[in-house]
């Protein structure tokens, strides 16, 4: 068992969950209960066949070095594009994801539908919960095989890694489930962004070690240095986050009335009217 | 072309970070591949943690830019 693997796999997958839950409860609440589980179990199902074709594939015919450089480079991307979300977010420069909204919003837009409760199998419920459930789990199950595939070691091959990050993300999606059907209600308390964070945090270090590795870089102190670039990333992260903080400061005292010139205030008055 | 689009959006859904990214990459590949940039090779890492710092830095700049 890779408990870093497994973190990361479970941090990833709560997140993504949480998004899922959001939109299968309202189609459960809205619709029907029943619809809105097919399409759940049918994209579960799905997502395994994925994860076990692919995952296997790339286990058997892949060798772990060419692996490691490509999923280093795929884990980079990947975790710049969670990290980049999240600092700005908070910044304050994108709005924090907020999952009452998406309940609502998807709520109001079925009842414009005319979707309303009923006992039978609604298609396009089951469609609906099918197609939130797959996305949104593409992405974990995306993160399960890099992830899992690439963090063979001595103690634990590239099997194990999968089953591993498998692990965390089945947690997570326990969890998810458990917490949503307990409080029936989207998880508005879960720290989304925070979540985000920490996993763009955590894919694009342990993407730069294999990148690196893959172009045969020999880091200082073996696996341990993965910590000291969780270290680099947090630290930059910051700086950025309170330059972002203070850039939108400056431009916010810039378009005050009486501050600036009429065409940077209607321009501000564009953005927030 | 919408499965091409698809793609990308999933995996990266920004330019800048795609374009920077596949740059360092090309310049490891040459550094690691060619034998006059050999003494190169030990700075391999540290360019490409700042590399991926330049990015993030980079695409953040633009959005932030961008909310006019």
């Amino acid at each position: 068992m890779q408990w870093a693997v497994a973190i990361a796999a479970f941090l990833a997958s709560a997140v993504e969950f949480v998004e899922a839950f959001t939109i299968v409860l309202v189609v459960g609440v809205t619709i029907n209960w029943r619809s809105a589980l097919v399409g759940a179990f049918a994209a579960a199902a799905t997502l395994a066949v994925i994860v076990a074709t692919l995952g296997v594939a790339l286990v058997q015919y892949v060798p772990i070095d060419v692996l490691r450089l490509v999923v280093g480079i795929v884990l980079i991307l990947f975790g710049l594009k969670w990290l980049k979300k999240a600092i700005l977010r908070y910044s304050g420069l994108k709005a924090i994801h907020d999952e009452e909204a998406i309940f609502e919003e998807t709520r109001a837009e079925l009842r414009a539908r005319g979707e309303m409760i009923a006992p039978r199998f609604e298609p396009f419920a089951i469609i609906l919960s099918y197609k939130s459930v797959l996305l949104e789990g593409l992405e974990v199950a995306f993160i399960v095989i890099t992830f899992g595939s690439s963090s063979a070691t001595n103690a634990c091959n590239n099997v194990c890694g999968i089953n591993s990050a498998a692990i965390g993300a089945a947690v997570a999606g326990l969890l998810v489930i458990i917490a949503g059907a307990v409080i029936r209600a989207p998880l508005t308390k879960v720290p989304e962004n925070t979540l985000k964070f920490v996993v763009g945090i955590m894919l694009t270090s342990f993407g730069t070690f294999w990148a690196g590795e893959g172009f045969l870089v020999s880091w200082p102190g073996a696996d341990a240095f993965i910590l000291v670039l969780v270290i680099i990333y947090l630290l930059a992260s910051f700086l950025l986050v309170t330059y972002l903080k203070s850039y939108k400061k400056r431009r916010l005292a810039l378009s005050e009335p009486g501050t600036t010139s009429p065409v940077s205030a209607e321009k501000h008055e564009e953005v927030h009217p | 072309m919408k499965v091409i689009k698809a793609i990308y959006n999933f995996l990266v859904g920004d330019m800048i970070i795609l374009v920077g990214i596949l740059l360092v990459v090309l310049l490891l590949a040459l550094n690691a591949n060619v034998a006059a940039l050999s003494p190169l090779r030990v700075i391999s890492g540290p360019i490409l943690i700042i590399a991926v710092l330049g990015v993030l830095t980079a695409t953040l700049l633009r959005e932030a830019r961008a909310q006019k």
